[in-house]
């Protein structure tokens, strides 16, 4: 049986079309940004704010949080983990901040040197993640959730209160714009681009892909399982802490509420973006597709001023319809 | 019940299967084979891997249902059989991996399907334990196995008897086992043995499937030799001897897939000696040198793919010395991996593709760094690359995009053999390298496999086929639980001269009266 199947699935994908097998490959892609076109098309027409330049330049601005913390979440999760710790990381690295600039009284001198700490400070804590699952053979899931309890304690010990102090030349990060178009924008098309090479061009993206496909295999195939794998939860505490930086310019103190219920959002987002939970699969444009859909739902829910409750409602349906697309035919096949 | 008036009639027959045919794609998997089992005798069933056996074994248990033919049981005859209705008529399968929970009681797993009821319908404990032991009596075994004692706190021949104790727990009368003592050791056989005449002298038919051919003559009364999906003979035991099934078994035409070898080898690449891995393997002492095929022949379970997996860091080493180019043995498959030293593994999708990517992916994946200009892989020279060797081993399709999922069985072997060449290898251990594909592709890769010699490159492959192991290698090792058995030069390659050391048969020979005290 499985031989005859082999054949007919062999000879049907030699004959179709290199598109078709692009369309195929990429079809969560297509469906995302389908979506999106979709949504943002419908809101273009009935909306007259929708359609503002100020607005589509809010909405941008608004997906950079997401973005950076479901870059990070992609890392890990195409290594088939999960990583719970990334608002708690962020919110660490915006108190830590917070509060040693409130310790110096707001030196503006100090901002280069602060930014540089609070990426070590994420690095840190993703690489002890990384550390505690390569080493624990535990489940990441558990690991990185007793982090993330960790760090609440943590965040609840530095304050419970906003952190004033911020200098105010830091909320440049978030204010500065050229014409309508914020500064802060263009760096995070910048990040998403190289994100975009790294999981395409550099080896260890590729070992992420491999690890997430099979740890079996990859080792067989001399990729260091491990050492991929503490590499993915670094990276997603990097970019967790370039979250954190970003929402402390933006609140313009350290919000004790930073980066609250995120962590299920950039799961949410590199879900919806078409990689498999599972790993090894998807891509990182999928991702972006996935914030740019959350962020527009949300921005769009807004103008319609429904209720925050329906929205959650409503954001629940858009999860659930575009994970039950994906079914994809290898799944099909199999169930 | 029903069962029980059939067991009660001695050497009556209690299965009879007539001129099955079974067709998978083209293969001919069985044709019109019959074959009969009756009360009260042991069944052998022999033939080499891919003959037929258990797919024969599949169409009495209902797995698969025959293109043609008959099949006669509890006073029947069906077309096929469904699984259920196969249980139902008494059938069951002692298979090598047990369906028993180890967390739980004998008693507990004999009865899982059916537990006995006492008031209330509440499971009769003390009930169970008593059905348990007179089960376990009708075996022999009372005395050594506790109905209340933990599964896992038996050995695996223990464990091997609750597994038949729950097949007569369903009134099974017609027993069949799958090669039941290879997955015991030596000192467990002998209690196999009195359980199985046991279960014969209470009438049940067994069907006895093994390759080794002293259990043959020691248990069974009758035997039957399939050979190609063909039924070769079946036959006394009393009235044949090991040379003949032996012949029966094997015996067939070797045609031009293999490619002449015609090259002298060079240096000594890899030197072992008396090497022992845990529990498994003992004293192999064995050499390679450049530009040669040793072939490692032997069953299921002899030692060879352990040792294939050891020499790449995945088994461990627990004795004996390992030299690579005169070095020691490298520790894990990447190290290996970089000195040259590759393994293609057995099973192509558990241990060679990453399913769901491309072929692309797959044949760079051990590749990488060699695709890495300032830190950047390169596509162009990935593409070159994979672009190269999909042409050079004829992968088809030729598009390194498609995912390997829907690669055929034969390509996506040659995209694990391709991506492991790209590496350029000084030596390359292939385990099973053409198990499940077809003519067409096995031809092609020991075309690969001897080209691989004339460039100095030196091959391990260990197989279970023997035309292929006699047809691609220079000198053939032969395993046996674990040892070498011997070893054969190019001017001895047979098929029986390797299945008389692979069964630890000697006297093949010398005609032997009766076939009995080998």
């Amino acid at each position: 049986m499985a031989v005859t199947f082999d054949e007919a699935s062999a000879s049907v994908a030699s004959s179709s079309s290199k598109l078709m097998a692009f369309v195929r490959k990429n079809g969560s892609i297509f469906l995302i940004y389908g979506l999106i076109i979709l949504i943002a098309g419908t809101a273009t027409i009935f909306s007259d704010t929708f359609r503002t330049p100020s607005n589509i330049s809010n909405i941008l601005r608004q997906s950079i949080i997401l973005g950076l913390l479901a870059i990070g979440q992609s890392m890990v999760i195409l290594t088939g983990g999960m990583d719970i710790s990334i608002d708690m990381m962020a919110r660490t690295v915006a108190l830590v901040i917070a509060t040693l600039f409130a310790m110096f009284n707001s030196d503006p001198g100090l901002i280069l040197p602060l930014i540089l700490l609070g990426v070590v400070v994420g690095v840190a804590l993703g690489g002890v993640n990384g550390l505690l699952i390569t080493r624990t053979h535990a489940n990441p899931f558990i690991i990185t959730f007793g982090v993330a309890f960790i760090l609440r304690g943590v965040n609840l010990a530095i304050s419970t209160t906003p952190i004033r102090g911020i200098p105010s030349e830091y909320l440049r990060i978030y204010d500065t714009k050229i014409g309508i178009i914020a500064v802060n924008v263009i760096v995070m098309a910048i990040i998403w681009f190289l994100v975009w090479l790294f999981t395409t061009r550099i080896r260890l993206g590729r070992a992420l892909y491999a690890v997430g496909g099979s740890p079996r295999i990859a080792r067989l195939s001399a990729i260091r399982v491990n050492r991929t794998l503490v590499w993915a939860y670094v990276l997603s505490g990097f970019f967790a802490a370039l979250a954190g930086l970003f929402v402390l310019s933006r609140m313009g103190v350290g919000d004790p509420g930073t980066a609250e219920g995120m962590t299920f959002q950039s799961i949410v987002a590199v879900a919806v973006g078409g990689i498999s939970l599972y790993g090894g699969r998807g891509s990182i444009v999928g991702t972006l597709g996935g914030v740019l859909l959350l962020t527009i739902l949300s921005n769009v829910f807004n103008l319609m001023q429904v209720n925050i409750y329906y929205q959650q409602l409503l954001l629940g349906f858009v999860v659930l319809i575009a994970v039950a697309a994906y079914r994809s035919p290898r799944t099909v096949r199999s169930g | 019940m029903e069962a029980s008036s059939d067991v009660s009639q001695p050497n009556g027959t209690i299965l009879k299967l007539h001129g099955i045919d079974k067709t998978f794609g083209g293969t001919h998997a069985l044709a019109d084979v019959s074959f009969d089992l009756r009360g009260g005798e042991v069944h052998a069933l022999v033939g080499e891997n891919g003959a037929g056996k258990s797919t024969l074994i599949k169409v009495v248990t209902g797995a698969y249902f025959p293109d043609q033919g008959t099949i006669e049981v509890g006073g029947s005859e069906y077309q096929s059989l469904r699984p259920e209705q196969a249980r139902n008529l008494g059938v069951s399968v002692v298979y090598q991996e047990f369906n028993i929970l180890p967390e739980l009681s004998v008693a507990e797993n004999v009865f899982i399907g059916d537990q006995p009821r006492g008031r209330l319908n509440l499971i009769d404990m003390g009930a169970r334990r008593k059905k348990t032991y007179e089960l376990l009596e009708r075996l022999g075994t009372q005395n050594s196995i506790n109905p209340n004692e933990l599964v896992k706190n038996l050995t695996v021949g223990e464990q091997q008897i609750v597994e038949i104790s729950k097949a007569l727990a369903t009134n099974a009368h017609i027993i069949i086992m799958d090669e039941p003592s290879a997955v015991l050791p030596s000192r467990e056989l002998e209690r196999l043995f009195s359980v199985i005449r046991f279960l014969r002298a209470d009438g049940h038919g067994i069907i006895y499937i093994s390759h080794r051919l002293n259990e043959v003559f020691e248990l069974a009364d009758r035997v039957t030799v399939l050979k190609d999906g063909q039924l070769m003979a079946t036959k006394n035991v009393a009235e044949t001897n090991h040379s003949e099934l032996v012949r029966l078994m094997v015996g067939r035409e070797l045609t031009d897939m293999y490619p002449p070898s015609d090259n002298q080898p060079g240096d000594v690449l890899l030197e072992v000696s008396d090497l022992d891995i845990d529990g498994t393997v003992f004293g192999v002492t064995l050499h390679v040198r450049e530009g040669e095929v040793l072939g490692l022949a032997g069953l299921g379970g002899s030692g060879r793919t352990t040792v294939c997996r050891a020499l790449v860091g995945l088994a461990d080493i627990k004795g004996g010395e390992v030299a690579y180019l005169g070095k020691p043995a490298p520790k894990t498959a990447g190290s290996a991996s970089r000195v040259g030293l590759v393994l293609v593994p057995e099973d192509r999708k558990a241990y060679g593709l990453v399913l769901n990517q491309s072929m692309r992916f797959n044949l760079a994946l051990p590749n990488l760094m060699e695709f890495v200009r300032r830190g950047v892989l390169r596509s162009r020279i990935e593409k070159q690359a994979v672009k190269r060797m999909v042409e050079d081993i004829q992968i088809k399709p030729p598009d390194p995009n498609i995912l390997s999922d829907s690669l055929s069985g034969g390509n996506q072997q040659k995209v694990v053999i391709g991506k492991w060449l790209l590496t350029n290898p000084k030596l390359v251990i292939f385990d099973e390298p053409t198990r499940g594909i077809d003519v067409g592709a096995k031809a092609e890769i020991y075309q690969r496999i001897r080209e691989l010699t004339y460039s100095g490159v030196g091959v391990i492959m260990a197989s279970s086929e023997l035309p292929e192991l006699i047809g691609v290698s220079d000198r053939i090792l032969v395993f046996f639980e674990g040892r070498v058995a011997g070893e054969l030069e190019r001017k001895d390659f047979s098929e029986e001269a390797i299945m008389r050391l692979a069964t630890a048969t000697e006297e093949i020979d010398v005609p032997v009266q009766g076939g009995v005290d080998l």
